[in-house]
């Protein structure tokens, strides 16, 4: 009959329930604040969401060496494409800006080795095509396929999975069967076979070849997520005051998704590097210019037979260098923000520590 | 109210017959930003076949004091002082000094523990029976004998013995996991239980039951029960001596029943304040101000100054000893004289917890 | 049961799906399958002008599909020769069956996949628990650190790699084919060891590039499990190592990682494309590229269904079976029994 407050908060005044303070107590701690949320402005709203889903995660993230290295790589990346899309526009102030120039035959004497020539710094292929030329100005049309490919997969995902989520009964199974069937059949056949068949030449249109069938292993991630999080308590709550499923969505589950949504872009990006690469690689996507660095790989192995011989062998190795580490840098970043999807992990890395941790150990630390 | 004067605190903690001693047991863990002592200069007997249950909040060290009587603290903690283990008809241990052949016979054989979270105690992927027959094994125990003794307890705590032998853990309801989880831990027939929050998770209905098959079981298996909790009303029916932390250091031991009518120390005059009760208008129910002390920055002095409304200065240059308030009932407080007129029971605390809970 | 019910049911409707849309993919993309194949015939005829039935009929009979039949008539054609097992027959080998030239190659692929797949899960699971059990040690970060490097580099990458290094300038390993020349197959050492000589590059380009990020998951799932109460618990009840590190922390910290295991399975099928196209190794999908190559489409399609067909039943029996290793999958949903 009497009861003593047998939640360890309620034997030690709280003060406020600050999240910050406990790892577990988080869900507690989220419901309290968009409890507050209701009541202030949309201003406000958004600067708390962006504090809270973009801001904090990304400080965290950014203190793991892993995640500065990948967002390093990502934005040399994206400057190598800049600078290629500076060096080939037309557009009227940027057309005698040239900063690396394009790839055509006789920039240069043909085979020549890297560090032959300094003009040339890694060499040149069999049609004296400079290397550095292709590298980068194969890079704008990578990432329109990645953005093509990580966002249509992306897009899909999240809208299956938060409809299946959410609507549940009919809908739901229809979706999730569909997207066990996508799962199932392996995507690299099925995309060969679909490139071989429509032979599209639009980096847009490749890029959503290749993830065809990506979205749908992470639309089943994002489904159980929704459903673990439409029996928070701060959804139910939501929901018993009478706001909408759509704006439930909106405001409550969407930005929570936020983290899966940033590393499956990732992995799908990671996808269309690969797949794009080899069907280039392999000669079964046709090709005008040296639009991929899996043109430049094609035609060291099929015209310079650069396998076989030791002299050609860079032609081969250059092209490759970008793929592997831009993966690297993709890879580093995935893992790097791995952390945000664990509070336990979010806390502890960050030296912040706490009474009931030192009582009951942190598991983490093992026995 | 007999009114010794400051005594040597030996008397204090020290009982006729213990079968656990520890003293001056004190666990620190290395930490980024300083050292974190978790556990300081413990001093506490064990009486042989008492129940002796340990109350603090979470978070003040009891816990450790728990995995301590087992040298079994976590690392990266390390556990120093001097921990005795008495048996009935062997020569004394000194458990620190344990190899871990030996330290792995005393653990189980002798000082058993049933953990905080029986949910997850079990090997989600093996069956109930599984973690008995190996339990015995590593022990070379006979396992057929063992089994039966198994089935005989799981009986004594109200379940059905082989269903839940065959189960798997996901497969039992949190009170069941529990009961197992005791039996468990009492198979190898050790002398000594130790229980840390044993029944946190469960509702009010199961955590009762639990207490009674407990009692029952000690009597059966001439059991010494250290129960540890954040649970005084839980504690005070079922102990016979108290103890009480705060700020990871023991403030207060003593008879269960002298300790809910004459507490001495501030703290756990409060924390009988702060228990809810449902006989008391909800306006007479005092919350403790302040909050619990980090571990890497204890208060000077008395740890508990900063939230004691009888702390002066004394109070904050010097930490207090044991003084006795009777012979057995130790406090560790400057002002244990005057804690009864500065904090009045809101209510007739045990009355309250102790008639509460027989209802 | 019921969920192996349901579980089956969905393979049988992956199967149809992947099947009918091999069937649209052939009849009803403009200047699809048919037309193509069409086209090819009226090529290879040379200038004579093939009538338009009998190129109708040729390639209704190579493709299963009747370009000119009723769309329900045509379907009905496809899949009812799907399912008596035949594919057709191929172009590129001059008329010969599809299944017998599937039959012909399948096992290799096999062989080669679970070559893989063993060697990756073998180096995968047992790095990734020395790791957890060393965290944070030197051993644990040079190996996070290769691993992670290593996943980074594509598997058609590490082969154009190997072949490059350890095929011609070093000739450690032949780079084309399945076994020896000259020697015939059979149970005898040579043929034996030369498929094994022959499959370890391309198993080696999936094992090197793929155990990275399996032994990082296995890790992170090793130091979760080596936390859980019960490894605790199971210590301080003086269990012997071994049976902890077997039967406790092996066995949950690999359970999860099955899923990852029927994940691999599809991806390497998938990728054995590549490989099996940059080793010269006839396989299913060195077959699927010359279907490509020679425009061979009863070839290309055939191969095509018989990979995912694979994968859809590898996955199925993967599923079906994951309840028999971990219990809590048995009782399916009420999870309290009792």
């Amino acid at each position: 009959m009497t009861v003593k407050p047998t939640d360890d908060d309620a034997v030690k005044p709280t003060d406020g329930g600050s999240s910050s303070v406990d790892g577990s107590r988080t869900d507690g701690g989220q419901m309290f604040s968009q409890a507050e949320i209701t009541e202030v402005t949309r201003t406000q709203r958004y600067q708390e969401w962006f504090a809270e889903s973009i801001a904090e995660p990304f400080r965290i993230a950014w203190s793991d060496w892993r995640t500065k290295v990948g967002l390093l790589i990502i934005a040399g990346f994206l400057l190598m494409g800049l600078v290629a899309w500076i060096s080939s526009s037309t557009w009227f102030v940027l057309e005698r800006i040239v900063l690396v120039d394009s790839p055509i035959a006789n920039q240069g004497s043909p085979r020549l080795q890297p560090l032959e020539d300094m003009s040339h710094p890694l060499g040149t292929d069999m049609n004296g095509r400079d290397l550095i030329s292709g590298v980068v100005h194969a890079t704008p049309t990578m990432i329109q396929m990645i953005l093509a490919g990580a966002v249509f997969a992306i897009v899909v995902a999240v809208i299956v999975g938060t409809v299946a989520g959410y609507k549940g009964g009919t809908t739901e199974t229809v979706l999730m069967t569909a997207s066990d069937v996508a799962m199932t059949i392996p995507g690299l056949p099925l995309v060969i076979v679909l490139v071989v068949l429509i032979e599209p030449q639009s980096p847009w249109l490749i890029g959503i070849i290749i993830t065809i069938n990506v979205w749908a292993g992470i639309a089943r991630t994002i489904h159980s997520q929704v459903l673990s999080l439409r029996e928070n308590s701060y959804v139910e709550a939501s929901r018993t005051m009478g706001i909408g499923t759509p704006t439930i969505i909106q405001k409550d589950i969407l930005p929570n998704l936020m983290p899966y949504v940033l590393v499956n872009f990732v992995y799908a990006s990671r996808r269309v590097i690969y797949d794009s690469v080899a069907l280039y690689f392999l000669g079964f996507l046709s090709f005008r210019g040296v639009e991929n660095w899996g043109v430049m790989m094609h035609l060291a192995y099929a015209n310079a037979s650069a396998l076989l011989n030791p002299e050609a062998t860079y032609m081969l190795i250059v092209p490759m260098l970008p793929i592997v580490v831009l993966s690297f840098g993709l890879m580093l970043f995935a893992q790097g923000t791995d952390r945000l999807f664990s509070p336990r992990v979010r806390t502890r890395n960050e030296g912040k520590s706490n009474t009931d941790e030192t009582d009951e150990p942190d598991p983490m630390t093992g026995v | 109210m007999s009114m010794h004067e400051s005594t040597t605190d030996r008397d204090l903690y020290q009982t006729a017959d213990p079968i656990v001693e520890i003293r001056d047991a004190e666990v620190v863990f290395e930490m980024d930003r300083g050292v974190s002592r978790v556990l300081e200069s413990a001093d506490l007997d064990i009486e042989r076949n008492e129940i002796l249950g340990i109350v603090g909040e979470s978070g003040s060290g009891k816990s450790m004091l728990a995995s301590a009587m087992l040298d079994a603290v976590v690392e990266p903690g390390i556990l120093s002082g001097q921990i005795t283990y008495h048996p009935d008809e062997r020569e004394s241990v000194d458990v620190l000094e344990l190899d871990d052949r030996e330290l792995k016979k005393l653990r189980w054989e002798d000082i058993s523990m049933v953990f905080q979270g029986a949910m997850s105690s079990f090997n989600p992927t093996m069956n109930v029976g599984g973690h008995f027959t190996e339990t015995l094994d590593a022990h070379n125990y006979d396992v057929e004998a063992g089994m039966n003794r198994a089935r005989e307890l799981l009986s004594d705590l109200y379940l059905e013995p082989e269903r839940v032998l065959e189960a798997y853990p996901h497969e039992l309801s949190g009170g069941m996991k529990q009961r197992a989880l005791i039996a468990l831990s009492v198979v190898l027939e050790p002398d000594v239980l130790v229980m840390d929050e044993p029944t946190a998770a469960l509702d009010l209905l199961m955590q009762r039951s639990i207490l009674s098959l407990l009692e029952k079981l000690k009597e059966k298996y001439d059991l010494t029960l250290v129960f540890i909790t954040h649970d005084l009303p839980l504690v005070a029916e079922l102990a016979d001596r108290m103890a009480v932390m705060y700020a990871f250091q023991l403030v207060e031991i003593g008879p269960t029943e002298e300790i809910l009518e004459h507490a001495a120390h501030p703290y756990t005059r409060a924390l009988l304040n702060a228990t809810p009760n449902l006989d008391a208008p909800l306006s007479e129910m005092r919350p403790i101000d302040g909050s619990a002390p980090d571990p890497v920055d204890v208060p000077a002095g008395c740890s508990y100054h900063p939230r004691c409304p009888l702390a002066d200065d004394t109070c904050v240059a010097t930490d207090p000893d044991y003084h006795g308030v009777s012979e057995s009932h130790g406090v560790a407080c400057h002002h244990w004289a005057h804690a009864a007129e500065e904090i009045p029971f809101n209510v007739d605390a045990a009355e309250a917890t102790t008639g509460g809970n027989q209802r | 049961m019921n969920w192996f019910i349901k579980r089956t049911g969905q393979a049988i409707f992956t199967l149809w799906a992947v099947a009918t849309l091999s069937f649209g993919l052939i009849r009803l993309m403009p200047g699809g399958a048919a037309d193509i194949m069409a086209s090819r015939l009226q090529q290879q005829a040379q200038g004579s002008n093939i009538p338009r039935e009998q190129l109708r009929e040729m390639v209704a009979s190579q493709l299963n599909v009747d370009p000119d039949a009723p769309i329900h008539e045509a379907y009905y054609q496809y899949m009812s020769a799907l399912v008596q097992g035949d594919f057709g027959n191929s172009i590129r080998y001059g008329g010969q069956e599809v299944n017998a030239i599937i039959a012909d190659t399948l096992p290799w692929t096999l062989f080669l996949m679970s070559l893989s797949t063993l060697g990756m899960f073998a180096i995968a699971l047992s790095l990734g628990a020395i790791m957890a059990y060393k965290e944070g040690s030197t051993f644990d970060l040079a190996n996070t650190g290769v691993g992670i490097l290593l996943s980074s580099i594509p598997y058609y990458v590490a082969a154009v790699v190997f072949i490059a290094f350890l095929g011609y300038r070093t000739p450690l390993f032949p780079v084309r084919g399945r076994y020896p020349s000259g020697v015939d197959p059979g149970f005898t050492v040579e043929f034996i060891g030369g498929a094994f000589h022959h499959a370890m590059l391309p198993a080696l380009s999936f094992i090197v590039t793929g155990y990275g990020l399996l032994a990082l998951t296995m890790r992170g799932n090793s130091i979760q499990v080596l936390g859980e109460d019960y490894v605790r618990v199971a210590r301080l009840r003086g269990l012997p190592d071994r049976r902890i590190a077997l039967r406790y922390v092996g066995r949950n910290a690999v359970l999860p990682l099955y899923t990852s295991l029927l994940i691999s399975i599809g991806f390497m099928f998938g990728g054995s494309i590549i490989l099996e196209i940059l080793f010269q190794y006839r396989g299913i999908g060195f077959e699927m590229n010359e279907g490509i190559i020679y425009r061979d489409m009863p070839l290309m399609m055939g191969t095509f269904l018989v990979i995912t067909f694979g994968v859809v039943i590898a996955l199925w029996i993967g599923d079906a079976t994951y309840g028999k290793l971990d219990p809590r999958i048995k009782s399916g949903d009420d999870s309290e029994a009792y």
